[in-house]
């Protein structure tokens, strides 16, 4: 809402600046979005009279003028053509200040003196229009300050209104808010009934939408001057207000408009058949409207007509037919109220959002139609002449009576955390418009139907609050008798994310939404992802099954930007499809629609889970590719490989077990599903050089992994192991096994041994090539042995000589000397 | 007697010698003149068997004590010795102590995330949990419940993702606080961050982002308790001296609403020209209120014996106020030249 100054100022009286007036409506009332000035800042606009006028002698573009500002004459240049001796214009005088901050100084252009300026109606504030000076009418006196006439200086304020405030959206409205934040009365346009007018009954009247219409009222304004300019006060007004001049009968609804924030509709009387019909369209009723475009209509859409045609979209948009134009004379003037959800179903669906439509759309009092029709008709008959008609056609067959809500004032100051005195409590509510009762110690209010909002208790403490101001409201904190705390699973989870950072990876957060492009590259049907209906792009058709590819593009564009390599994690959901079972449909709806769930029993049906039809499985996901980290001058580069990123995955979940394993976006010869137990919890793998080409990554290694998060146990808490201070003792074994013996398999069975004084063993070398026979390899460990007594060599000799005799019963393994 | 005469010759020979050595090399050649299987003492000590016993006890004592001179004398040219020669071996293995030293890998944590966490830790020191939910949400939960039915006109200003019917990527965290609610009795302190999306994208919108709502249910609770605790938080996150206001504000869910601003941390407000708060002093960075009736009674609660209040803070927005991030695009690109300065 465009609130400019000096017509606030006639509602309602404040002493205050721009500055502290922003301040106080945004501490009482609501946010004040900006501030914007029109006309000049500071000096003065004179009227002149135009004495001489020709072209300037050095320049084609400009002109120069003598000008009379009332006992003295100067010289103007202008760049314009449209004075001329006799006109009267307004003259800005140097050392004024123009809105865009400019001082006008005495300039010479070209070689002639300008003392001042003449001025158009945009440097004015007046409109848009910068095609010529503004000349004035008769009625402006030889200098005399322009501002006797109309502002020439105007400051408005942008109020950002919530929604449930339509009220805000008039000038009345901004003006009884304020005046209760002050303390002080509001005063609104005194209004006349009409007389002597033709008569609005020779029209006639039918509401057949009753239910998407409370209110229709219609009165006649005749004998209206064709072709009537609004006055420049009121083309100013609106203008500041932003809205654009059109015709005076046009602009006198919309200057009412934004006097009471009641949308009016003005008809040419002579084109409309018979009367006015309000009723739904027809299936595929067509209509024209004012901005050129055709629209084909249905049922749900309310239409304004008369007897042959359709007239105007309800609160939305009129047609051409009946509009008011430069011939019309006799005009019918329409003020209503809609069914507000009706509306916007109907502007959405059209993609036609109005000034109209947005205020309709939130609801209006009806009770503000008969004001605002007095109001309308009475200004259109002063700006363009005309007669109103004494009578209304009025359909308003359910009449809004305020209504009343009870005020604790022990509830308000329970929930204000302040204490409220009941009698200023009742008498800033009064300022708002409501009346106020006191019942044995409490107050009972009746609230005026424009405040609408107000329906509760916490309604009106929530008005009391901010009226007495929220200043006053203390710094208190709750006393809690829980203990707060992070359950075991956001522990892990946190944790999780800072081994993974401590070791030297960067958390992403990328959109979860991917193109088909997702799909193919994992190999996975349509089916298997959850569709977006309405799509910022096709770039974000599907919610992601997986936290890989939108790793994978982040890599892209790192390497785009000349990263030599990457390693990037992020936690986050991945999607699945999960379709409640057969015949169950209609009830997921109802419960998604509704809440509705049966209640549990014997015979209880699905339970939320299966009605959501979606799974969300938290994940963890990283990446690794290219040079992760590059050589240092005495450190080697640390380059993305299948080992590097299983090394991470047993950090995360100890315990993993790792079988070979194949999907169509991994290296078929280096990758592996993760276990726990029997269960999948994973997968690690180097990116099969197809997909990595796919994803703009072609030559660089990349390799990465996604876990479930429910299975990563990073950094599990410890357990003390008692130990003893005896000397633990290492030796190495050094076996040859056929090249396909799963050197996994080789330490699994050393442990399943069970040696009661191993306690540790490391692979320190795996060697194929000359050294050995051709298909095998050379498998170097290292063991650390470890008992409650110092070992002997013949201890430790037997126990290797039955880890080695196992590894050559199980896999043929050799001892190599 | 010739002999003894002879030892001192020795020693005070040998002694010199060993002064004048200037190496360890050079002592060992000394040892081995003096004190060697040849050396002349050695040749005396195995001749003094041939001496008559009193001159073999005068002359072995002579000779052992002179041996023994000798030899300390050696030992302590030594270690002098040695000592130099240590200190200018290790004068060779000098490093070039401006080269860099080894580079421990250095990870990162996301800027949003780095402010959930804090903001998470703040309250869970006051004595909040930490809720969670979903983030493909039911049309009830996400609007519904939460006092926006359906053709409600605020349900346009959410520019709702939409999956299958009745399902929507949540617009807001706020259903995590119905499903808390539902779940359990008063009292309730939960915060609930979590991601959330609006089809929108420009500079300041991005369909994907955070948010962190809290929650609170108790005998007593009022809008001094809301103000205190989120001024408190703001604190935590921003710094001691911050201070905060109160502006009327709308939600659909709390009933008196309020918008918190705080005050700007980089001029406190004396400078017209910064560049955070415009010259305005105030940052908008809170939205919060007292939990509507309508919305406890949805779950069951008593609004007579219960009152509450809920907030909403925008993490995303919060990491770009607190290090200086002009565009919340960067926030999701995964671009390293970004997240590598968190
Ligand atoms: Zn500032």
């Amino acid at each position: 809402m465009r609130v400019p100054l000096s017509w606030l100022r006639e509602y309602v009286d404040f002493d205050l600046s721009a500055d502290e007036l922003v301040e106080l409506i945004s501490l009482r009332v609501q946010e004040v979005d900006g501030v914007s000035r029109l006309g000049i800042r500071e000096g003065e606009v004179v009227v002149g009279e135009v004495r001489e006028f020709g072209p300037h002698p050095n320049a084609d573009r400009l002109f120069v003028a003598r000008v009379d500002l009332g006992g003295r004459e100067v010289q103007i240049v202008a760049g314009a053509p449209n004075p001329y001796p006799g006109a009267k214009v307004p003259v800005v005088l140097p050392g004024s200040v123009m809105a865009d901050g400019t001082k006008l100084g005495k300039a010479k252009l070209r070689g002639l003196e300008s003392y001042g300026m003449m001025m158009s109606e945009r440097e004015l504030g007046i409109s848009s229009d910068h095609g010529g000076i503004l000349l004035l009418d008769d009625s402006f006196e030889v200098g005399r300050p322009v501002a006797d006439y109309f502002p020439v200086s105007e400051t408005v304020l942008e109020i950002d209104v919530f929604p449930n405030r339509p009220d805000l959206w008039g000038m009345i409205g901004v003006s009884r808010e304020l005046a209760a934040v002050l303390g002080t009365d509001h005063r609104i346009p005194e209004t006349s009934p009409g007389s002597g007018g033709e008569p609005t009954g020779a029209y006639g009247l039918r509401v057949e939408a009753e239910d998407l219409c409370p209110r229709y009222d219609l009165r006649r304004v005749s004998g209206v001057a064709p072709g009537s300019r609004a006055p420049l006060w009121m083309r100013q007004r609106l203008y500041a207000s932003g809205m654009r001049p059109i015709n005076a009968v046009v602009d006198a609804t919309n200057y009412v408009m934004l006097e009471t924030g009641q949308p009016i509709h003005a008809f040419d009387a002579e084109k409309v058949r018979e009367g006015i019909v309000v009723r739904r369209a027809r299936e595929g009723e067509r209509i024209t409207l004012l901005d050129g475009s055709t629209r084909a209509l249905d049922e749900e859409v309310l239409l304004i007509a008369d007897e042959e045609k359709g007239l105007v979209i309800a609160g939305v948009m009129g047609a051409e037919d009946a509009e008011v134009g430069d011939e019309t004379t006799d005009v019918l003037v329409e003020v209503a109220t809609f069914d507000g959800t009706n509306i916007m179903q109907t502007s959405q669906r059209l993609g036609l959002r109005t000034d109209a439509s947005g205020r309709f759309e939130r609801g209006l009092d009806p009770n503000m139609v008969g004001y605002a029709m007095d109001r309308v008709t009475a200004l259109i008959a002063s700006v363009c002449g005309g007669l109103v008609a004494e009578d209304t056609l009025s359909h308003y067959p359910e009449p809004v009576r305020p209504w009343r809500v009870p005020l604790r004032v022990e509830r308000a100051e329970l929930l204000l955390g302040i204490p409220v005195d009941s009698e200023e409590a009742a008498a800033r509510l009064t300022r708002l418009g409501l009346s106020i009762e006191k019942e044995n110690g409490r107050l009972s209010t009746t609230v005026p139907t424009f405040r609408r909002d107000l329906r509760r208790e916490a309604d009106l403490i929530e008005e009391v609050g901010r009226l007495m101001g929220l200043e006053k409201v203390p710094e208190m904190l709750p006393e809690i008798s829980q203990p707060g705390g992070l359950t075991p699973s956001q522990q892990r989870l946190r944790r999780l994310r800072h081994v993974l950072a401590d070791v030297g990876f960067a958390e992403a957060l990328t959109y979860p939404f991917g193109p088909d492009r997702w799909l193919e590259v994992l190999g996975a049907g349509e089916d298997s992802a959850v569709r977006v209906q309405n799509p910022l792009s096709a770039e974000g058709k599907y919610l992601r099954t997986s936290i890989l590819p939108g790793l994978l593009d982040a890599v892209a564009r790192n390497r785009s930007f000349g990263a030599r390599g990457a390693g990037l994690f992020e936690v986050g959901n991945t999607f699945e499809p999960h379709p409640p079972p057969e015949g169950v449909r209609g009830a997921a709806i109802r419960f998604r629609i509704a809440g509705e769930t049966d209640r549990p029993g014997p015979d209880a049906g699905p339970d939320e889970y299966s009605l959501m039809g979606v799974r969300e499985i938290p994940r963890v996901g990283l990446v690794l590719a290219g040079t992760v980290r590059p050589a240092g001058w005495n450190t080697p580069s640390f380059r993305a490989g299948f080992f590097e990123a299983k090394g991470i995955v047993e950090r995360l979940v100890p315990g993993a077990r790792f079988e070979p394993s194949e999907r169509p976006f991994l290296h078929p010869g280096r990758s592996a599903v993760v276990r726990v137990g029997e269960a999948e919890v994973g997968w690690v793998g180097e990116l099969h050089p197809e997909v990595a080409g796919r994803f703009e990554l072609d030559g660089w290694p990349v390799a990465a992994f996604e876990l479930n998060l429910g299975a990563c146990e990073p950094d599990p808490e410890p357990r003390f192991e008692p130990f003893v201070n005896v000397p633990a003792v290492n030796r190495d074994l050094a076996v040859v096994v056929s090249s396909q013996v799963p050197i996994g398999d080789m330490l699994d069975t050393i442990e399943g041994l069970g040696s009661p004084i191993l306690a540790e063993i490391r692979i320190f070398d795996v060697y194929e090539g000359p050294q050995v026979p051709e298909g095998h390899k050379s498998v170097a460990l290292s063991f650390t042995f470890q008992a409650q007594e110092t070992l002997t060599d013949e201890g430790v000799d037997a126990e290797i000589g039955r880890i080695a005799a196992r590894l050559g019963e199980e896999f043929g393994a050799t001892v190599r000397s | 007697m010739a002999v003894i005469q002879r030892i001192e010759e020795l020693k005070s020979g040998a002694l010199s010698a060993v002064a004048a050595a200037g190496s360890t090399a050079a002592l060992e050649d000394v040892r081995v003149r003096f004190l060697g299987r040849s050396a002349e003492i050695t040749e005396i000590k195995k001749s003094i068997g041939s001496l008559s016993p009193e001159d073999r006890k005068e002359v072995g004592r002579a000779a052992n004590l002179a041996s023994r001179e000798i030899e300390e004398a050696l030992r302590a040219r030594t270690n002098e010795l040695a000592a130099g020669e240590r200190e200018a071996r290790l004068r060779t293995e000098a490093v070039d102590v401006t080269l860099p030293g080894v580079p421990f890998p250095k990870g990162h944590l996301h800027p949003s995330m780095r402010v959930i966490d804090d903001v998470v830790d703040f309250f869970v020191g006051l004595g909040y949990r930490v809720a969670e939910g979903p983030e493909v949400e039911t049309d009830y939960y996400n609007f519904t419940a939460l006092n926006i039915p359906p053709e409600h006109p605020a349900r346009s200003e959410h520019d709702t993702f939409f999956l299958d019917e009745g399902l929507v990527l949540r617009t807001h965290t706020s259903p995590v606080q119905i499903r808390t609610m539902l779940a359990q009795e008063p009292p309730v302190y939960v915060v609930c961050p979590g991601r959330t999306y609006r089809r929108d994208s420009d500079p300041t919108h991005t369909p994907m982002f955070h948010q962190i709502e809290g929650l609170a249910v108790d005998r007593g609770l009022t809008l001094g308790h809301l103000k205190g605790t989120l001024a408190a938080m703001a604190r935590h996150v921003f710094g001691e001296e911050l201070k905060v206001r109160l502006r009327p504000g709308y939600f659909q869910f709390t009933e008196p609403s309020v918008e918190m601003d705080l005050s700007c941390f980089v001029c406190g407000g004396n400078d017209p020209n910064c560049t955070l708060c415009k010259g305005a002093g105030w940052l908008e960075m809170l939205g919060a209120g007292m939990v509507d009736p309508a919305v406890l009674e949805e779950v069951g609660y008593d609004p007579e014996e219960y009152t509450g209040f809920a907030f909403g803070m925008g993490p995303d927005r919060m990491a770009m106020v607190k290090y200086g991030i002009p565009d919340l695009r960067l926030f999701f690109e995964g671009d390293l030249r970004f997240l590598r300065q968190f």
